[in-house]
């Protein structure tokens, strides 16, 4: 495993037509390791996903994603979308979903080949999804699409994975699963950067935390992060009760 | 039967007509199936509007109708991509002002000519019967760039209309992406305006891709092929049922007009067809297997494909 960090953030600020919507946000994200961002919605979580992947110039501050650019990386880096924020009457299958992770591998023009059909089959193997390879992705389940996208992900062969609220419309059942398919990934040296209104998922899947509101409130390890008192800097007087009953929203 | 499907084509403007007709169906049947599954309807739309001053403008100057449409179809594919990145403006805004402002352009120029309303006409609704070889070589020639550049791009074009955040997120430049559609899109509805005519194009590029939308699930090309199926098939129904009406009936049938509307009628039918055999599908499984895509209420009756 490299020692390159995955991730590394000094100071980063992000602004759309010059208003400032993240500011100061500073950490490191090792191989193998798991941050979840926490804050209410516009509290810039989809806005420095996006800044890791190259889609959002920097206001301030540097940002290096595996010791490159976030464009340079962008290979190496797999992005997980809401599941919801798909069509599912598209016309496509859960196969050829998977296999979209490696269209930059494969290039211009060229048609998938038996090794990335077998990749892609591997990776749905990994998410126990092998069964619906053929079925139309827009049939299955909420957490059976995002289990599909994150199959998409590991076909990418990524070393850094961000995920947009993975949790969000998911039940329980599937959480376990999910938890179980990041856990390997994570075991395999793949980082992770998670998006999440779920503190309890936070402390399941993620080592660190950070919690935003427009700037960094504090990043760290869970434990520390998570506090009742960095809670009420992000979300307010009335955190707790806003943490604990907010299942989770689209702010992208 | 058969006798009725050839008969109407054994002279050669007819011929003409038909290859004409088959070669729109087939290309407006595989371009519009991007078209829809990006849900640009509207922005085509506008499209065939825009294309309008162009023609009238090679019209009154006695240029090429191709010509004109294509460079004010390119200004337009550009001038749409362009605002529409701005974000104060909605697309829906920047085609709605677009498509008015160069309609109006052309009502304009075309009323400078002397026969006003006859130019018009031709303008707006076509003159597929009066297609010459070398209007069959254009669009040819349209086709085949058009259907390479598909072809060439479909994986791409797929997963921009399927995912546009994670086509950026790999690194592909969805603008880029976009421009190339939009210019497609503007090519075809060039290639077509001369047979069926600017208020017509829409329904080449329309209707057949929502017919193979209603018949596939899982797969784009074979949207692809069965839109460019009935888009052939609209072309060919369409002349013979112009020719039948005109030659035997004395109904004066409009050819382009007839196309769109056999068009019309071939989605009802697939429509119908499509709606029923769930409808008796879901009758004759479990309860539990219903399919939720339809909701059909009264009664419905059964109807062979």
């Amino acid at each position: 495993m490299s020692r390159t960090p995955a991730l590394e953030l000094q100071h980063v600020a992000v602004a759309y037509d010059r208003l400032i919507v993240l500011e100061g946000v500073t950490g490191t994200v090792a191989p193998g390791e798991s941050v979840a961002l926490i804050g209410p919605n516009g509290s810039g979580k989809s806005t420095l996903l996006k800044a890791i992947l190259g889609l959002v110039p920097l206001q301030a501050g540097t940002l290096s994603v595996l010791g490159q650019t976030p464009q340079r990386a962008r290979r190496s880096v797999a992005y997980v979308p809401q599941q919801d924020t798909l069509d599912p009457e598209f016309p496509v299958t859960v196969q050829q979903v998977v296999l979209m992770g490696r269209y930059r591998r494969i290039g211009w023009i060229r048609r998938p080949r038996q090794a990335d059909r077998d990749a892609a089959t591997a990776a749905l193997a990994q998410v126990g999804l092998a069964d619906q390879a053929n079925a139309r992705f827009g049939t299955l389940s909420g957490g059976q699409r995002q289990r599909v996208l994150i199959a998409r992900a590991i076909a990418q062969e990524s070393r850094l994975l961000l995920l947009d609220e993975p949790f969000n419309g998911v039940d329980s059942a599937t959480q376990v699963l999910l938890l179980q398919v990041l856990a390997d990934l994570r075991a395999s040296g793949v980082a992770i950067v998670m998006s999440t209104h779920d503190l309890s998922v936070a402390h399941i899947a993620c080592g660190d935390a950070c919690v935003l509101n427009r700037r960094q409130v504090a990043f760290g390890p869970v434990d520390d992060v998570l506090t009742a008192e960095h809670l009420r800097e992000a979300y307010g007087p009335n955190a707790l009760a806003i943490v604990s009953s907010n299942p989770g929203q689209t702010d992208v | 039967m058969i006798r009725l499907l050839t008969e109407p084509f054994s002279a050669p403007y007819m011929q003409r007509a038909l290859v004409e007709a088959v070669m729109l169906g087939v290309l407006g049947g595989i371009v519009g199936v991007h078209v829809i599954l990006r849900r640009l309807e509207f922005m085509a739309d506008a499209l065939t509007h825009t294309v309008f001053p162009g023609m009238a403008a090679a019209f009154v100057v006695g240029g090429s109708l191709y010509v004109g449409a294509l460079v004010t179809g390119a200004i337009s594919a550009v001038l749409l991509t362009m605002l529409t990145r701005n974000r104060r403006v909605t697309s829906d805004a920047a085609l709605a002002v677009l498509l008015t402002g160069f309609f109006s352009l052309g009502v304009i120029l075309i009323s400078r000519s002397h026969s006003y309303t006859a130019d018009l006409t031709v303008l707006l609704f076509g003159r597929v019967l009066a297609i010459d070889l070398t209007e069959i070589a254009v669009t040819a020639a349209t086709g085949i760039f058009t259907l390479i550049v598909i072809w060439m791009l479909h994986k791409e074009l797929v997963l921009r209309s399927f995912d546009p955040i994670a086509a950026e997120a790999l690194g592909y430049r969805v603008v880029t992406l976009d421009l190339v559609l939009n210019v497609i899109i503007t090519l075809v509805v060039v290639a077509s305006v001369k047979a069926v005519g600017s208020v017509l194009v829409i329904a080449l590029l329309i209707t057949p891709a929502a017919i193979a939308r209603l018949i596939v699930a899982r797969s784009v090309a074979k949207m692809m092929a069965i839109a460019a199926l009935f888009g052939a098939a609209g072309g060919w129904l369409g002349l013979v049922v112009s020719y039948e009406g005109s030659v035997h009936h004395g109904l004066r049938l409009a050819s382009g007009a007839t196309i769109v509307l056999t068009l019309t009628t071939l989605f009802f039918v697939s429509l119908l067809v499509v709606v029923v055999t769930r409808f008796l599908r879901s009758k004759n499984s479990q309860p539990a297997l219903t399919d939720s895509d339809f909701v059909l209420s009264g009664d419905a009756f059964p109807v062979g494909p």
